[in-house]
């Protein structure tokens, strides 16, 4: 899986929390209403490829289910 | 690193076969959703057809050892045998147009060399708010948002 560029250094990590911070701001300035860590979660998201967004959502899912059983 | 596919080898063939024959259908509702980065989970990958039962899908179901039932008294349409489990076949598709209607809004993933219809992320939360069942409920905020940060971030998003 790849890895973010947050996890190669404690410095460049803070940087990209920085960077993604600024841009959820931006996202709640523009849509008040919205839910930060929707928001959070989504451009986390945007950093990796469809299919590994997919992956993960799959994986997630059929282990909610597991544990619903 | 390679990206690692959410789709298994079969999986992978039942889609590149139904592509390479031609078949119109897109991906849609949460992992169409999930694929434009919307934080939501989901068990399987719903395919929209737009003519289900025609010839193309039949020759491309037999060449991967995959079949399609028609719906019965108490069974939904579905697809049958290899690489078949995850994907549902998805009848009404409330709140949205015409199957090619939808088409021209729709975003393409690339797989390989043929690249999948997936369901616009706006049109899928208009679908989620017409259906307005109380598991597409729970959805309809996490997609709204989701919409709001793609909006207003369009840069972040990869195509890949």
């Amino acid at each position: 899986m790849k890895q973010h560029a947050r996890s190669k250094s404690p410095a460049g990590a803070q940087r990209w929390a920085r960077r993604l911070t600024a841009r959820v701001e931006k996202v709640l300035a523009a849509h008040p209403a919205a839910d930060p860590d929707n928001v959070r979660h989504t451009l986390i998201l945007l950093e990796q490829p469809p299919l590994e967004r997919l992956q993960r959502s799959l994986i997630r899912g059929r282990a909610a289910a597991i544990f619903k059983k | 690193m390679a990206v690692p596919l959410p789709f298994s080898k079969s999986e992978l063939r039942l889609l590149r076969a139904l592509l390479r024959h031609k078949v119109r259908f897109m991906v849609v509702g949460l992992s169409a959703a999930t694929l434009q980065g919307a934080p939501v989970v989901t068990q399987d990958v719903d395919l929209w057809f737009e003519k289900l039962g025609e010839d193309s899908i039949s020759r491309a179901l037999m060449e991967v050892g995959a079949g399609y039932v028609p719906p019965s008294a108490h069974n939904p349409p579905m697809l049958a045998g290899a690489g078949a489990e995850l994907f549902d076949i998805v009848i009404r598709m409330d709140g949205l147009g015409a199957f090619a209607e939808e088409l021209t809004s729709c975003v393409e993933i690339p797989i390989g060399r043929y690249k999948l219809k997936v369901l616009a992320l706006h049109r899928i939360l208009a679908r989620k708010m017409a259906a307005n069942r109380p598991k597409d409920i729970l959805t309809i905020p996490v997609l709204r948002d989701a919409l709001a940060a793609i909006e207003t971030c369009p840069q972040r998003a990869k195509r890949r």
